[in-house]
This record gives C-alpha cells, sequence and structure tokens, in this order.
C-alpha cells in the first residue's frame, strides 16, 4: 500500500471515530491504528472491541486485529483465529476473506473486518 | 530494584564505557538514544544508538569537566525526532564508589532535558553519571518532570548480565548448602535474585526447571498451557502416572517439583500460551528466557519479545526422525540445537534457524497464522533431552554468574572466523555437543527494527 494511503486512512479513521478514540504508533516501518471501541455485529459478545489496524507499506492489503476473547452472536470462539504479537502486545488475528481495492478505502475495510463477527462460526 | 534502568545491549555498552570512560584531556560525553519499556513498577530505557562527539566538537569551558558546542548535538537530536528515540547524555566520573552529577552537570541537565523532552515527548530522557558500578542523574520519564535518581540500575549484556549496583550477598540463602556448586558459580545471591522464565514445561522444560531448582535459582515462572496426559510420563520430569489421569496443569507438576527440592526457588506457574497477554509480561520481567517449545512460530514470537526488550534467550530443542531401513542400520537420526541469543548479538533469523519459508511449511503454505498445525507425535527420548537441556541450564548460568567471564566486549564471545559463540549443535548418534557459532546479518529486519524497540508509543492522531 501506499504512504498515500496511509496517511488518508490515519486521516480517515480519526475523523470517523473521533480523535479521542484512535491512537497511532510507528513500528519500524509499519503505522499501527488503534481504535478504542469499534462496534460489532449487535449479539456479538462483547458487542464491541478495540481494533487495531496495521498498515504495512511492504504488504498489499491492511491487517485488522480486535482484543483477544472476542466472541461471535453465539457465543462461540470464532473459528480460524489465533492470537499473535503485533508490536509487542497481544492481538487476534482473524481469518476473513476481505476483497481488497485500495481506492475503497480504509473504512469500507474495517466494515467487512466487522462482518466477520457476524458470521455463525 | 531502581525505578529506572539502563539497559545496553551486546556491543552498545562496550561501546559506550570506551568513550566515557577514555583517557582525554577533559571528560567525554556519549548521547544514547532510547526507547523504553514498562516492566512492572521499573522503567526500562533499552539502548538502541550510541553516538560520541569528535574532539573538535569539545570547547574549553570554566569549571565544567566537558563542554561542547551546542550544533554539535544537532544530528544526534535529528536522528532521535526521526526515529521517536529519547536522549540519554552519559558522561563518567571515573572515581569515588557513588557517581553523582557536579552542580555544573545538573545545571546543564536542567537546560538539556526539557529541550531533549520538547522534541520527543513520548519517550524518557535524561543525563546521567557513571562510576565505578554505580550511576545516577537526571532522568525524565514520559509525561513526567525530571527528577534527580541516585538509584538508577544499569544492564549491560555481554557473556554474561552485569548489573550495576552489583546486588549485595543476600543474607536469606543457605550459602553452605550451596558450597560445592560456589566454587565455580560464586555468589549463590547472583542466582537467587535472578528470575528466569521457562517456556514449554514437558521434554525440554522439565529438566531445565528441575535442574534450575536445584541450583537455587531465586524465581522461575514456568508458562505450559498443557495438561499432562499418559504419554509425557516417559519425558516429563517430576510428572507421576496420577498426573496423566487426573490431567494434572504441567505448570502444577512444577510447582510440585520446585518444592519438593526444597532449595528456596519460587515458582510461579503460568497457565497459558505464547503470546497471550500474562505471558508477555512475565517474559518482559525475565533476566533469561528459556524456550523449550517444538516449534518455530512460538520461537518466533520468544525471538521478538526477547529482542524487543533486550532479554537474552536460550533455546532448546531435539529433533528425532525415524529412517526407514536395514535393521543393522541406525533407525534414527537424532539432531538438536542450544541457541544463546544476546541482545545485539545474532538472533534466530540471522543464522537462519527461523526463516519465512519454514514458518509458512508450519502453516501448510498458507499466509494466515490461523492455519498453523502444531506438530504431533514426534519422537522424544528423555535422555536426549537432558543432554540439551543441560547445556542450556549451564547458559543461564553463566549469563547469571559469569563463571566463563563477564566481559562486555562482543570480541570476548568470538570462537575464531568472526563467529560469535552460542550456537551449539547436538548430535545424539555421536554423542556430541559442538560450538558451530553464527554471526549477527547486517540486513536482519529482527536485529535492526525489533531490538531494543520496547513499547509502543501511542498518540493522538493528529
Amino acid at each position: 500500500m501506499t504512504l498515500a494511503f496511509i496517511s488518508e486512512s490515519v486521516r480517515a479513521v480519526a475523523e470517523t471515530y473521533g480523535p479521542e478514540q484512535v491512537r497511532v504508533a510507528v513500528d519500524g516501518a509499519r503505522t499501527m491504528l488503534r481504535i478504542g471501541e469499534v462496534e460489532l455485529y449487535p449479539a456479538s459478545r462483547p458487542p464491541s472491541t478495540p481494533m487495531l489496524l496495521v498498515l504495512d507499506p511492504g504488504q498489499a492489503k491492511p491487517i485488522a486485529h480486535v482484543q483477544p476473547g472476542q466472541l461471535l452472536a453465539n457465543g462461540k470462539a470464532p473459528k480460524s483465529t489465533s492470537i499473535v504479537l503485533v508490536g509487542g502486545e497481544s492481538w487476534l488475528q482473524f481469518s476473513f476473506n476481505i476483497p481488497w481495492v485500495e481506492e475503497h478505502g480504509i473504512m469500507r475495510f474495517i466494515a467487512a473486518a466487522r462482518q466477520r463477527f457476524a458470521q455463525d462460526e | 530494584m531502581s525505578d529506572a534502568q539502563l539497559r545496553f545491549p551486546l556491543g552498545l555498552g562496550h561501546q559506550l564505557r570506551e568513550i566515557v570512560f577514555g583517557q582525554a584531556a577533559h571528560e567525554m560525553v556519549a548521547f544514547c538514544l532510547v526507547t523504553h519499556v514498562q516492566v512492572g513498577a521499573e522503567t526500562v530505557l533499552l539502548v538502541r544508538r550510541v553516538f560520541g562527539l569528535s574532539e573538535d566538537d569539545y570547547v574549553d569551558g570554566p569549571g565544567h569537566g566537558a563542554a561542547w558546542r551546542g550544533a554539535s548535538m544537532l544530528p544526534i537530536i535529528d536522528i532521535a525526532m526521526r526515529e521517536g528515540l529519547g536522549i540519554v547524555l552519559v558522561h563518567a566520573h571515573d572515581f569515588g564508589e557513588r557517581a553523582r552529577l557536579s552542580a555544573d552537570d545538573l545545571a546543564s541537565a536542567r537546560r538539556l532535558v526539557p529541550m531533549f523532552q520538547a522534541r520527543v515527548p513520548g519517550r524518557p530522557h535524561g543525563s546521567i553519571v557513571l562510576g565505578r558500578g554505580t550511576a545516577s542523574g537526571l532522568l525524565a520519564l514520559p509525561g513526567c518532570l525530571p527528577v534527580v535518581t541516585n538509584d538508577l540500575g544499569v544492564r549491560w549484556l555481554g557473556a554474561a548480565i552485569v548489573d550495576w549496583p552489583t546486588g549485595v550477598g543476600d543474607p536469606t540463602v543457605d550459602q553452605e548448602a550451596f558450597d560445592r556448586q560456589a566454587l565455580v558459580m560464586g555468589d549463590q545471591g547472583l542466582l537467587a535474585r535472578a528470575r528466569i522464565v521457562v517456556v514449554g514445561l514437558c521434554g525440554g522444560g522439565s529438566h531445565v526447571v528441575h535442574q534450575l531448582a536445584h541450583t537455587g535459582v531465586g524465581t522461575i515462572i514456568g508458562i505450559d498451557d498443557d495438561m499432562c496426559d499418559g504419554t509425557n510420563l516417559h519425558r516429563a520430569i517430576g510428572m507421576r502416572p496420577q498426573d496423566g489421569r487426573r490431567r494434572t496443569p504441567k505448570t502444577q507438576v512444577m510447582s510440585r517439583l520446585v518444592r519438593n527440592i526444597g532449595t528456596g526457588a519460587k515458582f510461579i506457574g503460568i497457565q497459558a500460551r505464547v503470546p497471550d497477554r500474562q505471558t508477555i509480561d512475565a517474559l518482559m520481567s525475565a533476566d533469561v528466557i528459556v524456550g523449550c517449545v517444538d516449534n518455530l512460530h512460538a520461537r518466533a514470537d520468544l525471538m521478538e519479545i526477547a529482542w524487543r526488550n533486550c532479554v537474552s534467550y536460550v533455546d532448546v530443542g531435539v529433533n528425532i526422525r525415524a529412517l526407514k531401513g536395514v535393521a543393522s542400520e541406525p533407525r534414527a537420526s537424532i539432531g538438536g540445537n542450544v541457541h544463546v541469543f544476546i541482545p545485539g548479538g545474532f538472533c534466530s533469523w540471522c543464522c537462519g534457524f527461523i526463516t519465512n519459508d519454514k514458518l509458512r511449511g508450519e502453516r501448510g503454505g498458507r499466509d494466515d497464522r490461523s492455519y498453523f498445525q502444531n506438530k504431533r507425535g514426534q519422537a522424544q527420548v528423555v535422555s536426549f533431552n537432558a543432554v540439551v537441556a543441560g547445556q542450556a541450564v549451564s547458559e543461564v548460568l553463566q549469563l547469571v554468574s559469569a563463571y566463563r567471564g563477564s566481559s562486555i566486549d562482543p570480541a570476548a564471545l568470538l570462537i575464531g572466523d568472526g563467529q560469535q559463540r552460542g550456537a551449539l549443535k547436538f548430535d545424539g548418534m555421536r554423542g556430541t555437543l559442538q560450538e558451530w557459532g553464527a554471526t549477527r546479518r547486517p540486513e536482519c529486519p529482527t536485529c535492526n527494527e525489533v531490538l531494543a524497540a520496547g513499547s509502543l508509543v501511542w498518540k493522538a492522531a493528529a
């Protein structure tokens, strides 16, 4: 992804969620974007989660993580997930095929990532 | 424990001491660029770079040990701002038992440190003076006003872990009980104060915990999320048949084992898997991490945590493969490794022990870690595990007690051909454990980006 996309993503996320909800950190070449609370599918447990977006110029698309322990609406743990180390912190990685076109922007990516927790498994 | 510690990876501590303790007509200064991490109540400043000044940068100054042109600091401040690093000015008073900033030093520090803070607010800054085994100075932690501290710890990583100030003997240690060991290891207090985290508590890790407890290591933290089953009994030290039937957590077996040995070692079990949050906290607090895990993904995580926080990491593994062939020929190949990763030296990526291709292999060729499948059913034999685990404990003892020496000069770790010691290969068929050595790769991303990276600094999205 381009550096222009990364800076536009930071701006767009801060504008949408409010500057008090969004924090940015740099880890090597990567920009980390942390959103304090992202609403998931209403019955998800819990129904909202902190979300981490990893924006790496060396990668084609962003990577989204949520807080470990996130459950689906049916109370089950989502399949194909793992706890991973990101920037020295512990985050939940989940497998979900999110169609990706940089021009669609980061907000559409976040919306697609949230849908992962509306699935049944 | 001090409120703050300055921690130097292998090579950088030596570089700093060469500068500030160097012989010159005036005091010499160096600038350390640092990140930081919070470990309990202690803030650990992790040194990423060290810069000295050229002789031309110094000027004559009345009543001051060293004075230099302000412009000479600009390139260093520029790097600190670009990389988001704190600035710690260091000089030395090579006299007296306890170093203290002079009145001139303090006045200078009170001007400089707030200026550093204004440029990189999210990281610690300071001006410190090193003495002979002590350090003190003016330190400003993130979001705090600068304060004078006379209780600053310094950790130098080299052939061993060298801490300033050196701890005084622990009166609670039964020195007589360790008399024979002390002939080699010296002050038992060094071991009694050590905090070793062992990850994986079965075939290799149970040996490590067992031996560490016998040596009188003060705190052993064992991490394993698994429960015993009957198939562990042939290799898990301390396990009983009923542990398999009851599915006793492996951490509980180790707790019982350490308690029964009775040397006073404290065992803390964490029934979780790296990188769960509580395991990261424990690993960050370690003096040494011992990894006894059976997959490269866990090793990559341990490597990252060790490097990010500048914690020495000893990795052990045994690899036994069954061979098909005629009965008169060997029916297995038995290999293994003991790696000693000292932050600043080579890492597991440098020596090719971990590669992206190997990690992808553990994920069945997929890019997503959630496809990782742990290997099951690999051959394990207690006696082969014991060899590499025993060597790992010897390496821990060296790091803590320095029985092989405590030099922080990287040259002291060279074994020929420019190889750094610390990569040992086990050949179970020959019964040998041979030092191969390895070197740090200049282009290694883990060493260049992760080493001493510390905690992320979160800022408001501007």
